[in-house]
């Protein structure tokens, strides 16, 4: 059966309190997800009351200065603070988002909790194992298929054409939408979760793509593509704004078409 | 612990290159059951009102026999469908799985059977 | 000292870095049969060339004529004449071609009514030399460089190009002179790995965050800058950073020129659109440098906006929502997020920002790395290239055009692939690798991990990086650039005073940023001083003593040297190469540079 407790060695402790230093402003304190593979302990969660008017207006500003001035073993990636990158995903406030792009003052509650991206091996602090979700993005293949010789120039494509890759090809792999998706928690070997199915589709709806079929074949699979229940946490929490399950009730559609 | 390449894991057992079929004998049966599940609220009001001989009579009637079966045959069939999906969700481990999804296939099929035949039994004019 | 163990891996080619020049250069070594491993510090779609946004330049005309010559003319102008024209014909000739092979890989770019690749206008790139502006720039709406940079990863995984995947690179493996490789700190395991390589491509992008506003991400620490000047190897035309007219005030993000390319427009407190005092012909659309000294000066003279009129307001609220939708929905987002500011209604508030090096690698246009010997300034540096913005080939000199960058990415990734093919044979013997040549990249990682002094990583890279920000800014003076000289002095010197908290080996964020932090600081170094040195004006170097360009005794590559021990610069030159590459275009002779 599905488990439904973390195992033992996984379990989340109670950890360090830091305290603000003397004379901060206005404090919020962030419960923030610890493990560190080398001291062979469980992981703990640390509190930092961070001074937020010493501090830029995210997430991500409030990490940063946490390992500038408090605390400089928390680990973290980060790239380009802007939302393009897709480095910075986390679960923070009980919702996966970007650091970079979520505001701290949006987060409710007086002790606002950062933490992994859920169901993925942690390798140190809030740094997750990505291996797998960028194996299934590999996949799917994604790269123009094409047989017929190149032409001189570009291959032509209508803006009407172009338009139906809008809402795709903006997908930063951050992994946000998979890693919220409970069919992807609990069958993430078999299921390839909504950022690969969303790349399949971009690449299937690409007019220039000569592999339509191939690559529908490729998802015609209870698993690989029909475990999506639509629940839509996908495209509820993408910081992009775009909406996987979409996709895939696309790439659904198609299937049928190719058979009614 | 695996020394798969992380591609190898992802492909894994490779496309089954079915799943349409059953995605839209889902949605199928789903329709069908909009009408006909209307159909069985105001059959139940209708039934409510009647004697036990009138509702063998109500049975008897070729379009309510009719729709009662398959009312109950297209429930179990897409309960079956749901249950089977919910199976593969939550079942780890070969033999569980096998083990209730046979279980989920043989019950449904038992006891809409069942159903089938004492519909058809009071229907044909046994009761 | 602790005891290391190195992991070895031999290679044909070794890429440092997978941004777009990183995975083009990898790219074309697999594709020719050479073993190619690609390293690099970030997934490769984090690297910051995914944050482009405006586009790549190219002469493909679909907007109307266009030619190559056009284009180089335009860049050897918006260089003032510091570019190297045998590259920078390079560069433009070629450029047509890797668009459309990019095209061919399935990057989504905009597209015209008759289905061809759209193209917008771009500060300084103009019809028959320097007529009137010109639609060159191709775009995918303003996501460009994300649409470029995750379609070459595909083509990457198409390619089975070997990734080595957040790996820091440490140090390059020299002998005598000789880059046989590249040493590594594997970071999810802790492990240490020793590529052994015929050639390293070195493509780790610029050092843009030596300043303490840049647009550039937290990971452009230019570790292939430190490394090479760790190697005892020159780098060339540091004091030319580019400020990029648009970052958005506060946060420094990025708003492309592609908005001014689209029709937007700046104005200053009283609503005048200024630039059409500084350049009448193109107006908005001058190069970053020209638009960002326009603004330094309006924000000096009191015209700024906002309360401390210390910004200026980029406007794009007269725009079409639909064309904004259509080709500037990134931009319109991060404005929303990053200043609050609704585009369709209200201007952006906007300062110029650090954004690009100019200076790097010294390279030819084969992309191997050269060095001054003796009198020979051209001396290739055997087994060594650089790419991307961590090179000067020099195409971009004093100041790069918008949209010059990720063409140059795409070309000169390509030229070197090319070059690599050429010279390489695949699986040829490769000398064997003595510990004296690595112990010492052993000794500096051993010294961080375990350093114990007063000052932290981060007081120390903002104390290089206020440094920075305050005497090498837009507009120079001698006396700055003196404070600035002296105040990197005391910097580099509290590397030997640095604090690491972090001792571990698995992903030890604290030390890396160190690693990094060492870095940029020789970097800096070497930017201010050969700032200081440079006495006169030229493209993004404006020295406000020495206001006027001087041919006579600055046509030249400014070549530093940075002693990693002592912290002492050393200075020289390279001629800027007066020719170019064929006869169909003859070397253009500098002149006033005025738009």
């Amino acid at each position: 059966m599905v488990q439904l407790r973390l195992p033992k060695n996984s379990r989340v402790t109670p950890g360090k309190h830091h305290p603000a230093p003397a004379g901060a402003g206005k404090t919020k304190t962030f419960k923030v997800y610890r493990y560190d593979p080398e001291l062979g302990q469980n992981p703990r969660w640390d509190t930092y009351d961070v001074d937020t008017t010493a501090c830029g207006p995210m997430v991500l500003d409030i990490l940063i200065h946490i390992k500038n001035y408090m605390d400089p073993t928390l680990t973290f990636r980060r790239s380009c603070r802007e939302g393009i990158c897709g480095s910075c995903a986390m679960v923070i406030d009980g919702r996966n988002a970007l650091a970079c792009l979520q505001g701290h003052a949006e987060c409710k509650g007086d002790k606002i909790m950062i933490g992994p991206l859920p169901h993925m091996p942690v390798v140190k602090d809030l740094v997750p194992d990505l291996t797998l979700f960028y194996a299934q993005y590999a996949s799917v293949e994604p790269w123009l298929h094409t047989e017929t010789p190149e032409p001189q120039k570009e291959w032509k494509q209508t803006p009407e054409d172009r338009a139906k890759l809008d809402g795709l090809y903006e997908c930063i792999l951050c992994a946000c939408c998979s890693t919220s998706c409970p069919s992807y928690w609990w069958n993430q070997e078999k299921y390839l979760g909504p950022a690969a199915l969303l790349h399949a589709y971009r690449w299937i709806i690409d007019s220039r793509d000569e592999a339509t079929g191939a690559r529908l074949d490729e998802l015609e699979d209870p698993f690989k593509l029909y475990r999506c229940h639509t629940i839509m946490n996908c495209a509820q929490v993408c910081p992009k704004g775009l909406n996987p399950a979409k996709a895939i009730a696309e790439v659904k559609k198609m299937l049928v078409d190719r058979v009614v | 612990m695996s020394f798969r390449t992380p591609l190898s894991t992802a492909r894994g057992l490779g496309s089954a290159k079915h799943g349409v079929g059953h995605w839209i004998s889902e949605r199928v049966a789903a329709i069908a059951l909009v009408p006909l599940v209307f159909w069985g609220v105001y059959s139940v009001i209708v039934l409510a009102k009647l004697d036990y001989y009138g509702a063998v009579a109500w049975i008897g009637s070729p379009v309510n026999a009719t729709l009662v079966i398959l009312t109950v045959g297209i429930s179990f069939f897409h309960m079956q469908g749901g249950m089977r999906v919910i199976v593969e969700d939550y079942v780890y481990g070969h033999l569980t799985k096998a083990g209730a999804l046979l279980a989920n296939y043989f019950l449904c099929l038992l006891v809409g059977a069942l159903a089938i035949v004492s519909i058809l039994k009071v229907a044909l004019g046994g009761a | 000292m602790a005891t290391y163990e190195f992991i070895d891996h031999k290679f044909d080619v070794v890429v440092v870095g997978a941004g777009g020049s990183g995975l083009r250069a990898a790219l074309g070594c697999a594709q020719a049969g050479l073993k190619t491993a690609c390293i690099t510090k970030v997934f490769p779609t984090r690297s910051h060339t995914v944050a482009a946004q405006g586009g790549i330049s190219a002469s493909l005309g679909n907007m109307g004529e266009d030619d190559w010559r056009w284009h180089m003319y335009d860049t050897v102008k918006g260089s003032d004449w510091l570019g190297d024209q045998d590259a920078i014909e390079y560069l433009c000739r070629n450029a047509p071609a890797a668009v459309y092979e990019l095209e061919h890989w399935g990057v989504p770019f905009s597209r015209t009514e008759d289905g061809k690749i759209y193209q917008r206008a771009f500060g300084g790139m103009t019809k028959n030399y320097g007529e009137a502006p010109i639609q060159r720039t191709c775009a995918a709406a303003d996501r460009t460089g994300h649409a470029m940079l995750h379609t070459m990863y595909g083509q990457s995984l198409a390619n089975a190009t070997e990734f080595f995947i957040e790996y820091f690179a440490l140090d390059l493996i020299m002998d005598e002179g000789v880059c046989r490789g590249v040493t590594a700190w594997k970071l999810d395991d802790g492990t240490l790995h020793r590529f052994q390589a015929q050639m390293v491509i070195l493509a780790t992008g610029g050092y843009g965050r030596s300043y303490f506003s840049a647009t550039s991400a937290h990971t452009c620490t230019g570790d292939g800058g430190g490394m090479t000047l760790r190697a005892g190897l020159p780098l060339q035309d540091m004091e030319f950073v580019q400020f990029h007219p648009t970052g958005i005030y506060g946060s420094g993000c990025l708003i492309t020129e592609g908005a001014r390319g689209e029709g937007g427009y700046l104005t200053n407190s009283e609503g005048e659109r200024f630039m059409e005092r500084y350049a009448p012909t193109v107006k908005d659309l001058a190069p970053r440098d020209m638009v960002s000294r326009a603004m330094t000066m309006e924000i000096r003279e009191g015209r700024g906006v906002g309360p401390k009129k210390d910004h200026i307001f980029l406007h794009l609220d007269h725009l079409d929502p639909k064309i904004l939708h259509e080709r500037l929905p990134g931009i319109s987002e991060s404005a929303k997020i990053f200043a609050g500011v609704d585009v369709t209604k209200q201007p952006i508030p906007v300062i110029p920002t650090v954004h690009y090096n100019m200076g790097g690698v010294p390279t030819n246009f084969y992309s191997e790395v050269v060095t001054k010997a003796g009198t020979n300034p051209d001396q290739v540096v055997p087994g060594l290239m650089a790419v991307g913005e961590a090179a000067c080939v020099s195409v971009h000199g004093a100041n790069r055009l918008g949209s010059n960058s990720l063409i140059d990415l795409v070309v000169f990734g390509r030229s070197a692939a090319l070059r690599a093919a050429d010279i390489l044979k695949a699986g040829a013997t490769q000398p064997e690798l003595k510990p004296a040549m690595t112990d010492w990249h052993l000794g500096r990682f051993d010294r961080f991990r375990n350093a114990n002094g007063g000052t932290t990583t981060a007081d120390l890279r903002l104390e290089m990086q206020m440094a920075m920000q305050e005497d090498a800014a837009v507009y120079r003076t001698s006396t700055a650039l003196a404070s600035g000289v002296q105040r990197m002095e005391t910097v580099q010197a509290k590397r030997a005073d640095l604090k690491v908290t972090d001792r571990t080996m698995v992903w030890n964020s604290d030390l890396m940023e160190t690693l990094e932090l060492d870095n940029l600081i020789g970097q800096a170094v070497v930017t201010v001083v050969g700032a200081h040195n440079r006495t006169e004006s030229r493209g993004a170097h404006a020295h406000e003593d020495f206001p006027d360009r001087d041919d006579k005794n600055w046509m030249k590559h400014t070549l530093t040297w940075f002693d990693d021990a002592s912290g002492k610069v050393k200075i020289d030159d390279r001629p800027v190469h007066n020719f170019t590459l064929s006869n169909d275009i003859a070397y253009i002779p500098p002149k006033a540079r005025v738009y």
